[in-house]
């Protein structure tokens, strides 16, 4: 969510700009009593002065405006995952990077064959979820071996690691 | 601009796309007094008040652009700069005839140079804010693999204690984020079937094989 705004803000940004732009321009230009450059001001007043509020093209581009506004606000407000973790003494690791450095730690243990790392967190507390497919009997032994990263990160031991193992599907 | 923002932003802009479309709706269905579903959007009213007023309505149309591009333009900036990461803050602290604001880049790259001395951080970026006396200090360091932890908080604290003696200040608020390179496993499992740790194990004589498929 955090990209997806950048690039929206982006885009707003180099809208914001051209538009602003080509609206002084034609307004200067009309002011002026010349022709405009690219836009048909008189075309667009003469629609909007036929277009009445109980039109179906009112209520439908009315409908799309109120549901990506909607859209937009819930994902906004909704809970974001955090970007980095708590390590203790001021110092945090970032989220991405340790998840996928446990999800390497995972992987890296015999028998396991694809192995994805999820933080999840409950206050102020956070552990790791280890999802991989592998034989369901390395399930210590993938529980060992993100400690044993974590450990070496020097980061928040946690109470718990889940490791959800299931069997990889024989082709 | 920081994450909270673009938060901020978008949610302000959703809001006013929910209003939007709220009142439109509203109007469509002839929910609002005053406004007759049959009217058109653009009365005849408004378009003989925007002729009357000419030309002053066509140069507040050309005022109304410029100002929203150039918050285009500020906008863009800000998002500029940010992705070029030119930001280390401003150190400020007011005195009798005003405030003293000082540029905290070079200060701040010192600290960097100090920081990436150490061939475990692979980059360090530095932000100084607050009073030059007692700055808050917020580092962010990019980790190689394999690197430990622990050294590196003992080689960060040591790099902030010789910036603090030679700036002569004191830091008031720490903060650092370390970003982990991918690395491989850290561990692999013995031919003995014991699990070693990859920064010894690549020593081991058993290694080779010991992987599973």
């Amino acid at each position: 969510m955090r990209t997806a705004n950048r690039l929206a803000t982006l885009l707003l940004a180099v809208a914001l700009l051209a538009g602003g732009v080509l609206l002084a321009v034609e307004a200067l230009l009309a002011a002026a009593g010349r022709p405009a450059l690219l836009t048909d001001a008189g075309g667009w007043a003469a629609t909007l002065g036929d277009t009445r509020w109980d039109d179906p093209a009112v209520r439908v581009s009315a409908l799309v405006l109120l549901l990506v506004g909607l859209a937009v606000l819930a994902a906004e407000l909704r809970r974001w995952s955090p970007q980095r973790l708590d390590a203790g003494d001021g110092w945090h690791l970032h989220r991405r990077s340790t998840e996928r450095r446990l999800a390497a730690a995972a992987g890296s243990v015999p028998g396991v064959h694809r192995a994805r790392v999820r933080v999840r967190r409950r206050g102020g507390h956070w552990w790791p979820r280890v999802v991989a497919t592998g034989d369901p009997a390395t399930r210590a032994e993938v529980e060992f071996a993100v400690r044993q990263e974590l450990h070496r990160l020097t980061a928040y031991r946690p109470d718990r690691v889940e490791v959800r193992l299931s069997r990889r599907r024989e082709a | 601009m920081s994450n909270a923002a673009h938060r901020v932003l978008w949610t302000a802009l959703a809001l006013l796309l929910v209003a939007a479309g709220g009142v439109a709706l509203a109007l469509n269905l002839g929910l609002l007094p005053g406004v007759e579903p049959g009217d058109v959007i653009l009365g005849a009213g408004l378009r003989r008040a925007w002729r009357l007023a000419a030309p002053w309505s066509a140069l507040a149309a050309a005022a109304a652009g410029l100002l929203a591009a150039a918050g285009g333009l500020w906008l863009l900036r800000r998002e500029l700069r940010a992705a070029r990461g030119a930001w280390h803050g401003t150190l400020a602290r007011p005195g009798r005839r005003g405030r003293t604001r000082l540029a905290a880049a070079p200060l701040a790259r010192a600290l960097e140079r100090d920081l990436t001395g150490d061939p475990r951080v692979r980059r360090a970026r530095v932000v100084l804010t607050g009073d030059p006396p007692r700055p808050d200090l917020w580092v962010r360091v990019e980790i190689a693999a394999d690197a430990r932890t622990a050294g590196l908080r003992e080689h960060v604290g040591t790099a902030i204690r010789r910036y603090a003696d030679t700036a002569g200040c004191r830091p008031a608020h720490l903060d650092v984020t370390a970003r982990l390179d991918a690395a491989p496993g850290p561990v692999h499992v013995a031919a003995s079937g014991r699990i070693v740790p990859r920064e010894t194990s690549w020593l081991r004589p058993d290694r080779r094989g010991s992987r599973g498929p």
